[in-house]
């Protein structure tokens, strides 16, 4: 081998520097970590059809972890921007990093493995969407050492069929959300057939199964089920499949996020102007991408609710929304909002766990994660969200209808209170039965649990009248 | 005698300095699991060796077919959802057949190829934005077909294929560094195995339909025949890939093959080099390392972070270096060959300077 000629060596020289700066990289990665600081991370969407959620949920965790555990936001306005001086039970916890999803499962898995793997986090809180958190609780079944806690899902799976030991939820499935619904649809509206539309993934599939198990087992009829895939632009032909209006009593509407605006304006192209009494919906009815061009169609129209009340008059719910104004309020967030609610009570049951295991990880802290805890808009079991023994939640759920506000814009409105409504719906939904798809649930009469004590919600306040 | 018979070939200086970096590079590789950098091995590397793989299929396609495809995402996205459905058992979405781990995996690669022969065939007679169209078409296709086709998976994918892996693979998670040299193992042999097909007579003949199908189809070539096994070939190399990314990621869903995936597999090319097989996994290092540390950078002015970033780099180097890393290699090589008065000018004088291949 003859030597390089002249001063052609130096050409190696930024190849030298970057081989360099990788090794720096991956050194960094070996850096110890101190052993007593507690590592979390808090993963949401910061893109896709719930990326405008991001700030908001990382903002009521951290209001929990401000409220409980000392920690100071960085920017009021910013939650992203980071906390510092987060302690719990004397252990410092430092958040390493905000996981930034698209509500896709592969920046999940990727984002995930950044953040437990590259950043070193011992505990993540998130992330926002089903599939995301069926993805999430493969992996946690792969990584025992480490703990997850839903931010805000809604598919079943990943407390239901899954259901890995390390992974904890401590708010309702798409499914819980719409416990009492569907009853209402029977009862209320005196529908008796019915078609419904939903989204093609999983969070679609385990909303309309609450909303199908809820009113089949009224004694009410699914005629059709039609499954339009995530992420359509032109719901034309999938509105075409649904029966006319004059051959159903109403549609269950679950189609979400960017897509409900849409496949609206589809239906009215084809059967012309919705009638909000022939419509019945999930959480989408009355959501933050949709409050310009769907609520206004809908005013009159019972939907689904999202675990939360907002404007429910109780003790625990002003003391809740006292707490999220203090840190976030003045920056302009919806404290209500749900996926704050279920942030919050995320990083507060984590605070509670972490302070009862004495800051251990692991089992150690899995097992002292609380099976119960006091949540805001929660009123049965004297106010306390219990975890089942899937550690899912049992929670109570708010059917709601929009209404004109005192401004003439759409409002929510409770109508319902349904108490205590677990994942199972009364054993209805099993371990071993196969999780909520296109074709399940089955269209069966069965009497749930809450079927004759939804009590009527009035000015926010929980009447004892029966209204299913 | 053949004249495609094997016989030395005169090296350059400038062959000598990339095989000295090549040889220095594998090594430092080969022992950098021992180091323990545990991150670093289980998802950067490991997922640069297979993304540099499914990319190294492009870049084959590309140099040597003169054929840029959009469909190459698609093929390995069908071979992890192939091997899905046939290797889990049990509450995952898909079929879950539960085969035999190296059972399924023969049966993914072979369907992905066959997959690839039916593709080529159709794509076969088209060139330039059709071929492009055709292919971009396929990457639809396995999108829609995997997203709505819930009995083989639906948009939640399927999960659990990592939990039955060979023997050989053992478990991703608390053995990663298995993964590592398999993937290491798998990229070298592509490597050497596309650097080897180019040279035989079907490659040689494979160039000549790059650069001028016409003349080769009436000097008797079968130019729809070349590409459609060049096509098929690449599937196959995509196929491995998609294996080892199901081994690795545990979980393939319809968006690992979706028009954001798609493009993204053309960005590792592109910052690569399409012009040589080694830029499929130099573009694929920068891009997976890139997407990990830049994560939490917001651009100035422009805000964004990593879509942000990696836009920017790939208009800078469409700009500056329109063959990718490895053409900005050459030419500085050649700047400064001719700064010393020994560049390519000097050294075809000197009759050193080869092909490319």
């Amino acid at each position: 081998m003859g030597r390089l000629r002249g001063r052609r060596w130096r050409i190696l020289l930024p190849f030298a520097a970057m081989a360099i700066v990788a090794a720096a990289i991956a050194a960094s990665s070996l850096a110890a970590h101190s052993a007593s600081v507690i590592r979390l991370a808090i993963m949401s969407d910061c893109k896709g059809a719930f990326g405008g959620a991001y700030e908001l949920d990382i903002g009521g965790a951290e209001a929990a972890l401000a409220q409980y555990a000392h920690g100071k936001p960085v920017s009021s306005k910013k939650p992203s921007a980071g906390m510092t001086g987060i302690t719990i039970g004397g252990h410092p916890v430092k958040i390493v990093g905000y996981g930034c999803g698209n509500d896709t499962v592969p920046v999940a898995i990727s984002e995930t493995k950044r953040l437990m793997e590259q950043l070193k986090a011992d505990i993540m809180i998130g992330p926002l969407s089903g599939d995301e958190a069926v993805t999430i609780a493969h992996y946690a079944q792969k990584h025992p050492t480490k703990t997850f806690i839903i931010g805000t899902a809604g598919s079943q799976d990943p407390t239901l069929q899954i259901a890995p030991k390390n992974m904890f939820r401590y708010h309702g499935d798409g499914a819980q959300w719409n416990a009492g619904t569907g009853i209402l649809a029977y009862k209320k509206l005196g529908w008796r057939k019915a078609a419904i539309i939903m989204d093609d993934y999983s969070f679609g599939w385990t909303s309309a199964a609450g909303l199908i198990a809820d009113f089949c087992g009224a004694g009410g009829k699914i005629v059709k089920r039609v499954f339009p895939p995530l992420n359509t632009t032109d719901y034309a032909p999938y509105v075409q499949q649904l029966p006319a209006p004059s051959k159903v009593d109403g549609y269950f509407w679950v189609v979400g996020g960017t897509g409900t605006g849409p496949s609206l304006k589809a239906y009215e192209s084809a059967y012309g102007k919705v009638d909000p009494k022939k419509f019945v919906g999930n959480l989408f009815f009355f959501f933050q991408s949709g409050f310009a061009d769907v609520a206004p169609r809908l005013i009159g129209a019972y939907y689904g609710g999202f675990g939360n009340a907002p404007g429910l008059k109780t003790a625990g719910a002003k003391q809740y929304e006292a707490t999220m104004k203090k840190w976030f309020g003045p920056a302009g967030f919806n404290v209500t909002d749900s996926f704050v609610y279920n942030y919050f009570n995320a990083a507060h049951a984590l605070v509670i766990g972490l302070t009862k295991s004495g800051g251990a990880l692991g089992a150690s802290l899995n097992a002292s994660l609380p099976r119960s805890i006091k949540a805001g808009y929660q009123v049965s079991n004297g106010g306390q969200v219990k975890l089942d023994s899937n550690r899912q939640a049992i929670a109570d759920q708010y059917p709601q209808q929009i209404v004109k506000g005192p401004d003439g814009k759409p409002a929510a409105k409770i109508v319902g209170y349904v108490p205590g409504v677990d994942q199972s719906f009364g054993g209805f939904f099993k371990k071993t039965s196969p999780p909520p798809g296109r074709s399940q649930p089955p269209c069966v009469k069965h009497k749930f649990p809450w079927a004759g004590h939804i009590k009527a919600v009035q000015n926010g306040v929980i009447t004892k009248k029966t209204i299913g | 005698m053949s004249p495609f018979a094997w016989r030395p070939r005169p090296m350059s200086e400038k062959n000598l300095v990339e095989l000295v970096i090549g040889v220095t590079l594998l090594l430092f590789l080969a022992v950098f699991p021992v180091f323990g950098v545990g991150y670093w091995v289980s998802f950067v590397l490991t997922q640069t060796f297979l993304i540099g793989i499914a990319a190294a299929s492009l870049v084959f396609l590309t140099a040597y077919g003169g054929m840029v495809s959009l469909a190459q995402t698609a093929l390995y996205g069908i071979s992890a959802f192939a091997l899905g459905n046939m290797v889990t058992k049990g509450a995952v979405k898909g079929l879950h057949l539960g085969l035999d781990p190296w059972l399924a995996v023969v049966l993914a690669i072979a369907i992905t190829t066959a997959i690839g022969l039916v593709f080529g065939a159709v794509a076969s007679r088209s060139a330039g934005i059709y071929f492009l169209m055709i292919t971009l078409t396929y990457a639809v296709i396995a999108f829609t077909f995997f997203g709505q086709v819930t009995q083989v998976s639906g948009f939640s994918g399927i999960a659990g294929i990592a939990d039955r892996t060979p023997a050989l693979v053992g478990d991703p998670v608390t053995q990663p560094n298995r993964l590592y040299y398999i993937a290491l193992v798998t990229a070298l042999v592509v490597y050497f195995a596309i650097r080897h097909v180019v040279r035989t007579p079907f490659g040689i003949s494979l160039q000549g339909v790059r650069d001028d199908p016409v003349r080769m189809g009436s000097l008797g070539y079968n130019v729809a025949l070349h590409r459609t096994l060049a096509f098929t070939f690449a599937a196959f190399i995509a196929s491995l890939a998609g294996v080892l990314y199901g081994w690795w990621n545990g979980v393939i869903a319809p968006d690992n093959v979706g028009l954001g995936a798609t493009v993204d597999l053309l960005i590792v090319a592109v910052i690569g080099g399409l012009g040589r097989v080694e830029g499929a996994w130099l573009g694929a290092f920068a891009f997976v390392v890139i997407n990990n540390y830049v994560r939490d950078v917001s651009v100035p002015v422009l805000g964004g972070s990593f879509n942000t970033v990696i836009g920017l780099i790939f208009l800078a180097i469409v700009i500056v270096s329109p063959s990718g890393l490895m053409g900005l290699w050459d030419r500085l090589w050649d700047a400064a060959g001719y700064r010393e008065g020994s560049g390519p000018r000097a050294a075809a004088a000197a009759g050193t300077a080869g092909p490319q291949a």
